[in-house]
């Protein structure tokens, strides 16, 4: 079943300029540049395509299909789970790529290293957490979900590239090129990765339970 | 066994509240279900889709409870609206290919009949496609997963009478193979013409629900001026109203004797709009 739904959704629903926003991961080839910006575009992905959703009106064509209601959250949170864990890897093999060419610090936050992706998982599991549960609240509020989540998306932003700068151990540890200081940033990234499973496994959950007491 | 039985159905609203809905449907027969705007069709046919959820009530499809059996249920509906109102710009050989993967017996042999039957190009998208073809298209798709009761929200609403009296043949057809269909509509005409039974529901209450025939003999139409009738037969009139000739109203058949046979035999349409002006001073 989980397949079928992927299918629809990446058939039927998916906006199409979502390929192309996978391939921003490049940007962390950008000297001097906030690499954790790179993350919002898949946010915007989501958002995009849950916009076309609603004006496709694509719940009530599932509602149709001979699937549970929650199975409809299931497939957007298939989805997008996809979604992050495909640029996530597009980071991960881009930051080890500029790990080898040792180009120039980047002096606008995080390295592209270990440690940002890390963080970038913790910031798509707020993203998750607050987008999904105004989401599911009311399916045709599209857009002030993702106002809500990317305010908070923002702000992590901003506090990695303050952090960054103002804290000592993260500047002179963690935001170095790897495989320096590995242990301490492999503590970051396996944080990240069970704070991003932690938050959007509370988001399905609470979403699937907001979604079916809605009425449609 | 009855194909869908929903017992004591409850929604509330702030605005408006669906009272103990019941009704049944047999096999084979097509039912209309009749009301006016915001009468409680929609509400009735969304909680039988799980679109909205009833505040209580009972819903069986083919003697099945909805909510413990929701997917194998779906598997033998099909809904069909007033057009295909999603994807219209994808083609609709590509909503089919997804579509169909999600039904056990999805029939191939059967979609490409229906869409030579009722001249579907696949290379189409829905907002392509006219008010009648959109619903010949999402009549195709639950055809083809053989669906054994159609539920039709208004599916005539929009055609031209050409095109509805197409429509109303392939019902009338797919009854003989022993499809049930329940079909919301305004245009009682359209039930003149084909439906078995009926379900009126009025303020979200079901006022009647018995063959559709019996309905519409249960009562006649009488015109008359205003100072014609004397006190005992007004107070057998039933929602008078203003007609060409003076006035009009509905009368029960049993109580039509008074009247000297100045009356006519009703329709589906002069029963709604009738019953629906019930209370009104003539």
């Amino acid at each position: 079943m989980l397949g079928k739904l992927l299918k629809k959704e990446i058939a039927l629903t998916m906006h199409p300029i979502v390929p192309f926003v996978l391939l921003m991961s490049v940007m962390v080839f950008i000297p001097n540049y906030p690499y954790t910006v790179v993350f919002f575009y898949t946010t915007l992905s989501i958002f995009f395509t849950c916009l076309l959703g609603r004006e496709n009106n694509d719940v009530i064509y599932s509602l149709n299909l001979p699937i549970a209601k929650s199975d409809l959250v299931k497939g957007r949170f298939a989805f997008s789970i996809l979604l992050e864990m495909i640029q996530m890897a597009l980071v991960m093999a881009l930051c080890l790529l500029k790990q080898n060419l040792h180009m120039t610090a980047n002096e606008a936050g995080l390295e592209a290293n270990i440690v940002l992706v890390g963080f970038g998982l913790l910031l798509y599991g707020i993203f998750n957490l607050v987008f999904f549960l105004n989401y599911y609240k009311n399916v045709s509020k599209v857009g002030f979900s993702f106002v809500i989540a990317s305010i908070l998306f923002f702000i992590g932003v901003i506090a990695e590239a303050v952090l960054t700068h103002a804290v000592p151990f993260i500047r002179d540890h963690l935001d170095t090129n790897d495989p320096e200081y590995m242990s301490e940033k492999m503590i970051v990234l396996i944080t990240g990765i069970i704070l991003y499973i932690v938050l959007t496994a509370i988001a399905y959950n609470r979403s699937k339970k907001l979604f079916e007491v809605q009425d449609l | 066994m009855d194909v869908l039985e929903v017992k004591n159905l409850c929604k509330r609203y702030p605005a408006f509240e669906l009272k103990n809905v019941s009704f049944t449907l047999k096999q084979g027969k097509i039912t209309g279900f009749i009301g006016r705007n915001g009468a409680g069709k929609s509400t009735t046919l969304n909680s039988l889709l799980h679109f909205v959820h009833p505040d209580s009530g009972e819903i069986r499809f083919f003697g099945k409870e909805v909510r413990e059996n929701e997917l194998s249920i779906k598997q033998n509906i099909g809904f069909v609206s007033s057009g295909v109102n999603y994807y219209p710009k994808k083609k609709l050989k590509k909503i089919t290919a997804i579509t169909k993967s999600f039904y056990h017996n999805w029939d191939d042999a059967a979609y490409e009949r229906y869409c030579k039957m009722f001249a579907l190009d696949q290379n189409k998208t829905p907002e392509q496609l006219s008010a009648g073809m959109k619903v010949k298209y999402a009549l195709a798709l639950a055809l083809s997963h053989n669906a054994k009761l159609l539920i039709l929200d208004e599916p005539t609403s929009g055609l031209d009478p050409v095109s509805r009296d197409d429509l109303l043949d392939v019902f009338m057809n797919l009854c003989d193979e022993g499809k049930s269909i329940l079909f919301s509509t305004h245009i009682t005409s359209d039930l003149d013409k084909c439906a078995d039974n009926i379900i009126y529901i009025k303020n979200g209450q079901i006022l009647a629900e018995s063959e559709i025939q019996t309905f519409v003999d249960s009562y006649k139409v009488v015109e008359f001026t205003e100072n014609e009738l004397n006190p005992k037969q007004k107070e057998t009139l039933i929602g008078a109203k203003r007609s060409k000739k003076g006035l009009s109203a509905l009368v029960r058949s049993s109580e039509a004797g008074m009247f000297n046979g100045a009356y006519t035999d009703a329709d589906l349409e002069s029963v709604m709009v009738h019953l629906e002006k019930e209370g009104n001073l003539c």
